[in-house]
């Protein structure tokens, strides 16, 4: 869920952007000059997350927020207002962006010498190897991208689809993993079987090859351990779900190994606040009194509060499209009948479900999965607009179904989501079906539980965005079944797709050597899941977000996945 | 609200035929109550309050299925979508069609919305009095009439359930507690049927000490009672001497408990909703559309102010009601 996004950012923000490039080290502004930063800034999240083990998170707010404070990977994203030059990886821990050999499908990186984790210890090639490795362990390391499963030297079994490695906790094939991902001192080389051209773009966006120290491994314990190797470290170690964390500095990064294209690292503490509405930060935000001038937050205003955010206080607010699709997955495990899909899709009301989300500031109306800033996009695959449902009410009743035909809708619930399920409720029953709504108010287990194999809902809300600019990193890893599927989990795949010869396709997309050629056998990939109406797509949404008056370097771009990015931003001093 | 008692003895008589036959004296206490209570204009003020309440509560189901009233439907042409969805015009919207507005979002009429929130809010309420009620009665009695180690007993549980963080456990166990009911009511018991259940049994099976130990007491003095001496010479059963002779002595205290427990548990259903357990939307209940119209307090001012004035009537005039009625049963009754 991470990476790419399309608007130029509001003129003023841009423009104070470039002075920060040229004057690094902080004290730029683009609210008063004159302020000294160096403040703490206080970041507002909604909904807890579901992970912070860099293998396994997976939301592209998390993964771009500790990117810039505590989790170095070999190359990164650096800060820029062109989205071309934010989606350019530059080295990180390594001393380049990767050599290539072998069509692509050898990588190899040196680690930079000087450079430490946060007890002072060398970050070694060794460490690299074992962070990988531990995404081979999909009993264990959930949740987090699993692309090198597909891809890296380990033959797959043929009955499961599962790579012949299973981690670095039962070690089952540990010799052709080390076959597979070599060490010759500093430098680390990796073997893919399948030509991958765009692989410092992955993990220059996710985690998933990121270091991680094996002492420090402890296993699902893990999962709110953070362990840093970037200018800043977590308090206490491990991140509290409920209420989130406060980054103070690590006291063994040296700014010298790093770029200030990547992190300047200005604020003096970074405190995260989990837990509160939308429309309490919204609040707080427009208030802007004490901590909260130096406030920012990844929640968008909600609808409800558009007419609070006018006059004075729109200059604290910036509106950007973001990377993401939202959609709906249908689950075939329930629903095997393809007409009773294409009567769901057929009687999807889109443009009521972008209005009572909030209308064209919320939300643009999406007809395809793949964001239209993605190579691949095709803008009418699917009708969008208000829907049928009279047309869907006879494709239903062709259908030799019992109607009213039941059906359960899932999503994470909040007020502006429960009145965008009822629009939708009520056009699928004027189409022959009954809905029963099912918001799922603890949000921070939306995705684990959407993921589970026996999931009893048959429509189920997700949000999706390219990882790095390619549709090969939203259709493959959403819909293909062989590295999602397991017996405990279902992936990214929620609803348990399953085809031959979408599969093939994407297999053909990944061998491909010219770009041009893949992008055509996504688009017949994507094709293939619209007439097996695998998805719906709903809606593109705007990133509409408010800050304090003294935050400086504000910016959302491309790299930040169109969050606020942490590796300009300041805070002024004032703001403790 | 007390009369004091000169008052009421030379109150000017209320029934004519009374007056005529001059039989003041003959009253019964059942008569003097209500002679009494509807003498207290803020109470009968409440009583119509709540009657009035009871009688949209009942009527707006009818409504919603004959079709005058709309609670699901939806028309955004009502909405001004480019400011996020609210009504356009003022006061939320309201015309001819629509008496209080349309809800932001989805344009649904406000009326028909509230209305059917009113059944719901007060259905739960309700429901859950009657389980708090009947748990409290039965072992007040039982503690109050049998002494002893049975006493003790009761009297221990009572202090283990008032000290238990209720709020708290219906939180934590609502996941679970609403897959079970949906699992094991009949038939699909799918949406507000699981969840209603579930809020109802633990709102009432938290609720009942303070009933029990006020029952306690009332059994206490009446057992000391002749009657109750005489029942037992005659052999009478325990079940009997409970529900036959004790009971109707009770239904004073009891009625007006009914009264004073109900709001709470109307504002209990409102904050549950606040907290996300309780009646899932889209069902209306007071407490869900008011916890969305919260949000719209800055921007959609009447969204938030019908369901809040509507709650905060309906609690005053239940709790004046109970206040009311037990000035009117138990005028010695010290408070």
């Amino acid at each position: 869920m991470a990476s790419y996004r399309t608007k130029a950012l509001a003129v003023a923000t841009a423009a104070a952007l470039a002075a920060t490039l040229a004057a690094c080290g902080g004290g730029s502004s683009n609210a008063n000059s004159n302020t000294k930063g160096g403040g703490t800034l206080t970041y507002y999240v909604r909904s807890a997350y579901e992970h912070t083990d860099p293998q396994r998170s997976y939301l592209g707010v998390e993964m771009t927020n500790f990117s810039r404070t505590v989790y170095r990977g070999l190359v990164a994203f650096p800060i820029s207002s062109d989205p071309t030059v934010a989606t350019t990886p530059v080295p990180d821990l390594a001393t380049t962006t990767g050599t290539s050999t072998n069509n692509a499908k050898t990588w190899s990186y040196t680690i930079k010498n000087g450079v430490k984790w946060q007890d002072g210890k060398a970050i070694t090639c060794e460490d690299f190897k074992y962070g990988a490795s531990r995404v081979f362990a999909t009993d264990v390391i959930t949740g987090g991208p699993n692309y090198i499963l597909t891809y890296l030297d380990i033959p797959t079994d043929a009955k499961t689809g599962l790579p012949a490695y299973d981690g670095p906790y039962k070690k089952d094939g540990q010799a052709l993993f080390d076959k597979a991902i070599t060490c010759s001192g500093n430098t680390i080389t990796y073997h893919f079987k399948k030509p991958w051209p765009d692989f410092p773009e992955a993990i220059a966006a996710l985690h998933m090859m990121d270091p991680y120290r094996a002492d420090k491994d402890q296993g699902d314990k893990s999962n709110y351990q953070i362990f840093s190797d970037g200018p800043y470290e977590l308090q206490g170690g491990t991140w509290s779900k409920e209420t989130g964390g406060t980054f103070v500095r690590n006291p063994n990064y040296s700014a010298s190994t790093d770029s200030p294209n990547v992190r300047k690292a200005l604020p003096n503490e970074i405190i995260f606040k989990v837990g509160q509405t939308s429309e309490q930060i919204t609040d707080q935000l427009v208030a802007d009194a004490g901590p909260n001038k130096g406030a920012v937050t990844q929640q968008s205003i909600p609808s409800s509060k558009f007419s609070q955010v006018l006059g004075p206080v729109a200059s604290r607010t910036v509106s950007v499209t973001s990377p993401y699709v939202d959609y709906l997955v249908l689950n075939f495990n329930r629903l095997k009948n393809l007409k009773v899909r294409q009567a769901i899709a057929m009687s999807t009301d889109d443009t009521a479900w972008v209005a009572a989300g909030g209308g064209p500031k919320a939300y643009k109306p999406a007809t395809d999965i793949v964001s239209p800033l993605v190579k691949g996009y095709q803008a009418n695959l699917f009708p969008g607009g208000s829907g049928n449902p009279a047309q869907a009410k006879t494709l239903l009743q062709s259908a030799g179904v019992k109607m009213p035909y039941p059906l359960t809708y899932t999503y994470p619930s909040t007020p502006t989501a429960d009145a965008q399920a009822r629009v939708l409720q009520s056009a699928w029953q004027a189409a022959g079906f009954k809905v029963t709504l099912q918001g799922v108010a603890n949000s921070d287990v939306y995705y684990t539980n959407i993921q589970q194999p026996n999931q009893a809902a048959d429509l189920i809300w997700a949000g999706w965005g390219a990882d790095w600019p390619s549709a090969i990193t939203v259709t493959a890893p959403l819909f293909d079944s062989r590295p999602n599927l397991t017996s405990k989990s279902n992936g990214q795949d929620y609803g348990a797709y399953k085809s031959d010869p979408f599969n093939a396709l994407v297999d053909k997309a990944q061998n491909s050597s010219s770009l041009t050629d893949q992008t055509t056998f996504l688009q017949q990939a994507d094709q293939l899941l619209a007439k097996d109406v695998a998805y719906i797509p709903l809606d593109i949404p705007i990133f509409y977000m408010i800050h304090g008056s003294e935050v400086l370097n504000y910016t959302n771009n491309a790299a930040s996945n169109g969050y606020p990015d942490l590796g300009p931003i300041d805070v002024a001093s004032s703001v403790k | 609200m007390s009369f004091p008692e000169s008052q009421l003895e030379v109150a000017e008589p209320i029934d004519p035929q009374i007056t005529a036959t001059g039989l003041v004296a003959g009253q019964s206490p059942t008569r003097l109550a209500y002679n009494r209570f509807r003498r207290d204009r803020l109470s009968m003020i409440s009583f119509w309050i709540v009657v009035f309440y009871f009688a949209a509560g009942i009527v707006s189901p009818i409504l919603v299925k004959v079709g005058v009233s709309k609670p699901y439907g939806q028309d955004q042409k009502l909405l001004n979508i480019d400011l996020g969805g609210i009504p356009s015009g003022s006061w939320g919207g309201t015309s001819w069609h629509h008496l209080l507005g349309v809800e932001p979002r989805v344009g649904t009429d406000f009326l028909s919305r509230l209305s059917y929130g009113i059944t719901f809010s007060l259905t739960i309420a309700i429901c859950a009095t009657v389980v708090a009620v009947v748990i409290g009665v039965v072992l007040g009695i039982i503690s109050g009439f049998s002494g002893g180690y049975v006493d003790a007993v009761i009297g221990r549980f009572i202090d283990m359930t008032l000290s238990f963080p209720q709020t708290l456990m219906l939180l934590a166990l609502s996941t679970t507690g609403v897959a079970l009911f949906a699992k094991i009511l009949p038939g699909e018991a799918t949406d507000p049927i699981p969840n209603g259940v579930y809020e109802v049994l633990v709102l009432g099976l938290f609720g009942w000490p303070s009933i029990a130990r006020l029952i306690r007491g009332q059994v206490l003095s009446i057992r000391e009672r002749e009657f109750i001496d005489a029942a037992r010479l005659s052999g009478a059963s325990r079940g009997r001497i409970y529900f036959k002779e004790i009971l109707p002595n009770l239904w004073a205290p009891v009625l007006v408990q009914f009264t004073l427990i109900m709001p709470a548990y109307v504002s209990a259903e409102a904050a549950l909703a606040f907290l996300g357990v309780g009646i899932p939307p889209p069902t209306p209940t007071l407490g869900n559309i008011l916890g969305d119209s919260v949000n719209f307090s800055g921007s959609d001012f009447s969204y938030f102010l019908y369901p809040a004035l509507l709650l905060a009537i309906i609690v005053v005039s239940f709790n004046l009601l109970g206040d009311g009625l037990r000035d009117a049963l138990d005028p010695k009754g010290d408070r």
